[in-house]
C-alpha cells in the first residue's frame, strides 16, 4: 500500500488548495481549537498518511453510521476520502463477503498497533447472538481491538449499552468498555446517535495531534461533554425565571418557555447539542420545542418516559418507572399516619395501664 | 471492670456506664433531695440540632420546588422574575449550612461529653435495641431507663439519618459543581470525581439525593412523634 499525506490524496481527487485549506479551518473550528492553531492542522494534513479505520458494527441500528456520514464540517467525502482510509465498513465498503474479511486481515498485519478502531453497537457477554462472518462478536472485537493504536466507541450502545442493553437486556449486551481491549486505549463516544460533527472531529484531534483529545472520567472527549445540555441550553432564562410548559400544546411552549416539567433530561445530560446542534447546525431538539431524552446518558432507555423527568425507580414488574417524588411522599404519608395510630395505640396502653395501677393502689 | 465474653457483648445487659470514658462525664446538677440533673445535651449540641433543623425545612421546601417546579406559567413576565434561580441559590446557601453542621456534629462526637458518641461496639447493644423495639410495639419489655438516646435511637440516628445526611452532601456538593465538569477539582479521583462511579450518572445521583432527602423526612417524622411519646409516657 502506497503511502500519501492527506493532502496529497485530496490534490489528487482534484480538490484545490483552497478548498483545503477551508477544510482543515473547519476541522480546526469543529476540534475547539483558535483560529491561530488552523496552521498546526494544515502542517500535519500536509505531512501525515491518512489512518486505516476499521469500522466494526455489532448489536446496532446503524443509526451511528447514518449521523457519521451527514458530517457536514468537514463533509462527509473529504473525511472518507481525505482524512482517512476506511477499510472495513459494514455501511460503506464496496465489497463484501470474504473479501472485505481479507481486507481487514491486511490491515490489522500491515498496520498493526497504527489503525483506529470505530466500533458502533453494543457487544452480548456470550457474542454468540451478534455473528458477523461467522465469528462471535466479541472474539473479533478484542482481536481488532488488542492490536489497534486506539478504539472510538460510537453511539450509546457502545459506550453505555444503550438499547440492546435495556432492561430486561435478552442478549447480556454489553459496552465494549466491559471487553478486553488490552493496551488500546477506548475513546467513548455516546450520543443515540452522536453529533457527526464530533464524530469526525475526534479523528480529526486524532490526525493532527497524534494524540487521543483529553478524556473525562468515563472516557468521553472532554472538549464535547464537559458541559450539560442545561448550562448551555438558550430557554435557560426561563428555567431560572421559574417559568415552565406544563403540556405540549399550552401557551407556554407556544411562548417558548423551559421543558423542565415536560421531561427535559437538559439538566442530566452531558453533550454538545446547545453548542454543536445537528444537521449542519441548523437546530437541536430543545430549540423546535422538545425536550431533550437525555441520549447520550447511561441507561437513558430505562430512564422512563421522555416526558418524564426523574423516573427512574423501577417498579417490580420492571415494566414502568416511578417518580421518586411520588415514593417519597407516599412513603412519608404511610409514616405520618402509622405514627398516629401508633400515637392513639400508646395513649389507648398508657390510659389502661394508669387505671390498672389505680385499682392495685386501692 | 469484669472483662466480657462475646455472649455478653451480644445479650449481656444494657447498660454503656461502666464503658463510658471517665474523662467525657456530663456535667450533673445535685438537686437535693437524693436527685441529680444529667446534663446531657451541651450547648454546642443544642444549637446544632436546631441549626440543623432549620436548615432540613428550608432545604426540603427549596428542594421540592426545584425537583417538581410547582408553579403554574404566567404570561405577565417580569424582568425580575427569578423563582427558580432564588430557590436554587437558597437551596445552596443552606445546603452549605447544613454541610458545616454536620461536619461540626461530626468533631463534637469525638470531644463532646459522653452522649455525644456511639455505642454500637458496646456489649449489649444488639440487646438494647431488641428490648427498645419491643418498648415501641408494646410488648412487656426490659428496656433500661438510658441516659441519652437508647440504642435503637442511636442506630436509627448513625445509619439512618447519618447515612442519609452523608449521602445528601456528597450527591448535593456534586451535583453543585456539575457545570465546573471540565475542572480538576470535578476530575480528581481524590476530591469529588470519584462521586459518579459510586453513585451513577448525573440522572442517578439526583434520585439518590432525593431518595436520601425522602429519608430525612421520615426520620424526621418518626423524631418529633417519638421525642413527644417519650414525654408523655415518662412524665410523673
Amino acid at each position: 500500500m502506497e503511502k500519501k499525506s492527506v493532502f496529497q490524496s485530496a490534490i489528487e481527487r482534484g480538490v484545490s488548495r483552497r478548498d483545503f485549506l477551508k477544510m482543515c479551518t473547519a476541522l480546526a473550528a469543529t476540534m475547539g481549537l483558535e483560529f491561530s492553531q488552523t496552521d498546526k492542522v494544515v502542517n500535519a494534513m500536509e505531512t501525515k498518511e491518512k489512518v486505516p479505520v476499521i469500522w466494526l458494527q455489532f448489536q446496532d441500528c446503524t443509526g451511528c453510521s447514518e449521523s457519521f456520514i451527514r458530517s457536514s464540517h468537514p463533509t462527509t467525502e473529504s473525511v472518507v476520502l481525505d482524512l482517512i482510509s476506511l477499510e472495513y465498513s459494514e455501511v460503506l465498503s464496496a465489497a463484501s463477503g470474504h473479501q472485505v474479511e481479507e481486507a481487514m486481515e491486511a490491515v490489522i498485519e500491515h498496520y498493526k498497533g497504527k489503525y483506529i478502531l470505530a466500533t458502533e453497537g453494543s457487544i452480548p457477554e456470550d457474542g454468540i447472538y451478534c455473528m458477523v462472518g461467522g465469528k462471535p462478536a466479541n472474539e473479533i472485537y478484542e482481536r481488532v481491538a488488542k492490536n489497534a493504536l486506539a478504539v472510538i466507541a460510537y453511539g450509546s450502545c457502545s459506550a453505555w449499552g444503550g438499547i440492546a442493553g435495556a432492561k430486561p437486556n435478552p442478549t447480556n449486551a454489553k459496552p465494549v468498555t466491559a471487553f478486553d481491549s488490552g493496551d488500546t486505549p477506548v475513546m467513548i463516544v455516546p450520543g443515540c446517535p452522536p453529533i457527526s460533527e464530533v464524530m469526525t472531529g475526534v479523528i480529526a484531534h486524532y490526525l493532527t495531534f497524534g494524540i487521543l483529545p483529553e478524556l473525562d472520567g468515563f472516557g468521553r472527549p472532554k472538549a464535547f461533554y464537559k458541559h450539560r445540555i442545561h448550562d448551555k441550553c438558550n430557554r435557560r432564562a426561563y428555567f431560572d425565571a421559574g417559568l415552565f410548559v406544563e403540556s405540549f400544546d399550552d401557551e407556554a411552549s407556544k411562548q417558548g418557555y423551559c421543558l423542565y416539567k415536560v421531561g427535559c433530561k437538559g439538566p442530566t445530560t452531558y453533550n454538545s447539542c446547545m453548542e454543536m446542534r445537528w444537521n449542519g447546525g441548523t437546530s437541536m431538539p430543545i430549540l423546535s420545542g422538545n425536550p431533550c431524552i437525555g441520549c447520550s446518558e447511561d441507561g437513558f432507555w430505562d430512564a422512563g418516559s421522555f416526558t418524564e423527568r426523574l423516573a427512574d425507580i423501577p417498579l417490580p414488574q420492571k415494566i414502568a418507572t416511578v417518580d421518586p417524588a411520588v415514593i417519597g411522599g407516599v412513603v412519608t404519608g404511610v409514616a405520618t399516619a402509622a405514627v398516629v395510630a401508633h400515637g392513639a395505640a400508646t395513649a389507648v396502653k398508657k390510659n389502661i395501664d394508669d387505671k390498672k395501677n389505680t385499682h392495685e393502689d386501692h | 471492670m469484669k472483662k466480657k465474653g462475646l455472649m455478653d457483648h451480644i445479650f449481656g445487659a444494657h447498660n454503656y456506664e461502666d464503658f463510658y470514658n471517665p474523662k467525657r462525664q456530663a456535667k450533673i446538677k445535685d438537686l437535693g433531695d437524693g436527685k441529680v440533673k444529667v446534663l446531657v445535651w451541651e450547648l454546642p449540641v443544642r444549637i446544632w440540632h436546631w441549626v440543623n433543623f432549620l436548615a432540613i425545612i428550608v432545604l426540603m421546601f427549596t428542594g421540592l420546588y426545584i425537583a417538581l417546579a410547582f408553579s403554574s406559567a404566567r404570561f405577565e413576565t417580569h424582568a425580575t422574575d427569578f423563582l427558580m434561580g432564588w430557590l436554587r441559590w437558597v437551596h445552596f446557601v443552606t445546603g452549605f449550612v447544613f454541610m458545616a453542621a454536620l461536619l461540626f456534629r461530626i468533631y463534637w462526637t469525638f470531644v463532646g461529653n459522653r452522649y455525644t458518641t456511639f455505642d454500637i461496639y458496646k456489649p449489649g447493644f444488639i440487646r438494647g435495641l431488641w428490648e427498645s423495639l419491643k418498648f415501641y410495639i408494646f410488648l412487656p419489655n426490659k428496656k433500661p431507663h438510658t441516659i441519652g438516646h437508647n440504642a435503637l435511637a442511636q442506630f436509627a440516628y448513625w445509619i439512618f439519618f447519618g447515612l442519609c445526611s452523608i449521602i445528601l452532601s456528597i450527591t448535593g456538593l456534586y451535583m453543585f459543581f456539575e457545570p465546573q465538569q471540565g475542572t480538576h477539582f470535578m476530575m480528581n479521583t481524590y476530591i469529588l470525581g470519584w462521586v459518579p462511579h459510586v453513585f451513577g450518572n448525573s440522572v442517578k445521583l439526583h434520585i439518590w439525593h432525593q431518595g436520601a432527602a425522602w429519608g430525612t423526612m421520615i426520620f424526621m417524622v418518626a423524631h418529633i412523634y417519638l421525642a413527644f411519646r417519650e414525654d408523655y409516657l415518662v412524665r410523673e
